[in-house]
């Protein structure tokens, strides 16, 4: 297991295998912007744990060779960060990535570069918003046959104001890609929130779905939970453990639960 | 000893009446069947007795034990007693049944919970209704079959032990063995625990595993008539169109 700690804009190598080559780049001191390069050569998982307590800023650049399969875990807790991450995925690569934030104010910006035939991306994000949020993403299907499934998920509170850009690009003669978008916000606040969700398709011969939903659960959701006894506070707290941490492995989950109980006990 | 009494209820959701006056008392220890063709007002009936907010209650009154529970919220008459087995039951991921579960009970029995007690019945209660073991661990009927879901809401009853069990379709999705397995496992709740016991049904199958001490039909959102066992035998060999035709002329024939 590859593990990075960052604190602040300061990544440290906490473990790694031979399977990646992780580079701190010289910081750019024009715009105090430091860069992370990750080149993944053969099959592997990283793990990068995120404390923020100042204003900070970061370049993370992911490049997965080709036939390489890549997990990518990320837990990232505090506040002011601005990072972006660009990942480079080559033929025939399957990248895998799970990131839960707790932070206060943010802005991220990811961009994804599916960069061989075959490549696939399985992206499921999920937040607690308690401030002004908004993320960035755009997905370039550069070859056939590329997938990308990509999963936002955030529950809204306090003070949060949470948006969501999805972008997926298809150029022309790129056949077959893959393009699935399912953004949820749940907003248990009067505060707008906001999911923009773009399809940009050239291409005729392409599957693509999107969902945008932003509300509160649903009357049936709560109905099902309240019929066995629960009451409304604990039907809520249930439905949200199960939001965010639905399509978490059980090897993560323990970390999670433990920032959601924070919240809701 | 238990009842619940529904006395002249109307009901309307969306402007629309979808029970008229409607009428039935249920005991403990009693089973009532409602039957009925599509859209006659079966399925709001369980509903309203369990207290969804989308339906609104124009006249009538629903007693539990005597008092009425119409202003009671859904968990609240839950907790007095009150299950519902729904025909339709919601898949909710990433909340596992296991949680969903201890939740309730926790709830429900406040202090005295504890866990492996909670945990050895609910294993014996999977293994008696077939059902996977591992499905405690996943989401509430995430990837469950029609049968699987049924199976758990069954599952649901048995672990909270309610003293008034609705139960709504609860065969529509089974294939014949689990149609089989639910229908005695109700049955053995039933003779364990002798609550008062609503099955709404359309098909005689069900009833062939419960046995109805009553039955009734229900047409346009009121109980048209009511019976034994032999109505239900009458239904299957003449359907609900004859069945109201007879009993729309005996009604005429009372009223003169």
């Amino acid at each position: 297991m590859n593990r990075i700690k960052v604190v602040n804009d300061l990544p440290e190598i906490i473990s790694s295998d031979d399977n990646i080559e992780i580079t701190l780049l010289e910081k750019n001191e024009l715009f105090s912007i430091n860069s992370l390069r990750i080149k993944v050569k053969k099959n592997t998982s990283l793990e990068i744990e995120y404390y923020s307590l100042k204003e900070t800023k970061l370049d993370i650049f992911i490049k997965v060779d080709e036939d390489v399969k890549f997990n990518l875990f990320e837990m990232r807790e505090g506040n002011n960060t601005k990072v972006q991450y660009k990942f480079y995925l080559e033929e025939n690569s399957e990248t895998n990535v799970t990131k839960f934030y707790d932070v206060t104010s943010i802005k991220e910006m990811v961009i994804i570069n599916l960069n061989g035939v075959n490549a696939k991306l399985n992206y499921n994000f999920k937040t607690i918003s308690e401030a002004e949020e908004k993320y960035d993403m755009i997905v370039y299907h550069n070859y056939s046959n590329t997938v990308s499934n990509i999963n936002n998920n955030g529950v809204n509170i306090l003070e949060g104001n949470l948006i969501f850009n999805v972008s997926g690009f298809v150029l022309n003669n790129k056949k077959d890609c893959v393009l699935n978008q399912n953004n949820r916000i749940i907003n248990l606040t009067d505060n707008k929130c906001q999911i923009n969700p773009n399809l940009f398709i050239d291409e005729n011969d392409v599957e693509a779905n999107h969902s945008a939903l932003i509300g509160r659960f649903s009357d049936e959701e709560m109905f099902y939970l309240k019929r066995l006894g629960i009451d409304e506070a604990n039907a809520l707290n249930l439905l949200i453990k199960g939001f965010l941490l639905n399509d978490i492995s059980k090897k993560n989950q323990s970390k999670i639960i433990k920032i959601i109980d924070k919240y809701w006990r | 000893m238990h009842n619940l009494i529904i006395k002249n209820l109307t009901v309307e959701i969306e402007n629309k009446k979808i029970l008229k006056d409607f009428n039935i008392e249920i005991n403990s220890g009693e089973i009532h069947a409602i039957m009925g063709p599509n859209g006659t007002g079966k399925s709001t009936l369980s509903k309203v007795i369990m207290g969804d907010p989308n339906y609104k209650i124009i006249k009538g009154d629903i007693l539990f034990d005597g008092k009425s529970i119409t202003e009671l919220s859904v968990d609240e008459r839950a907790r007095l007693g009150i299950f519902l087995g729904m025909q339709m039951p919601l898949e909710i991921a990433g909340v596992t049944n296991a949680d969903f579960l201890r939740t309730a009970l926790n709830i429900k029995q406040g202090n005295s919970f504890s866990l492996m007690p909670f945990i050895k019945k609910l294993n014996e209660t999977i293994e008696h209704l077939k059902m996977d073991k591992n499905m405690i661990h996943r989401g509430i009927n995430q990837g469950f079959s029609g049968g699987e879901r049924k199976k758990n809401e069954i599952l649901q009853m048995y672990m909270l032990e309610p003293l008034m069990v609705v139960l709504d379709e609860i065969d529509s999705g089974l294939d014949v063995d689990s149609l089989k397995t639910v229908g005695k496992n109700v049955m053995d709740y039933y003779k364990k625990n002798k609550p008062g016991l609503l099955v709404i049904t359309h098909y005689q199958r069900l009833l062939n595993y419960i046995k109805p001490d009553y039955v009734h039909i229900i047409i346009d959102g009121k109980i048209v008539k009511s019976g034994d066992f032999s109505l239900v035998k009458e239904i299957e060999k003449n359907g609900y169109e004859n069945i109201t035709k007879n009993d729309l002329y005996d009604e005429g024939k009372s009223k003169k």
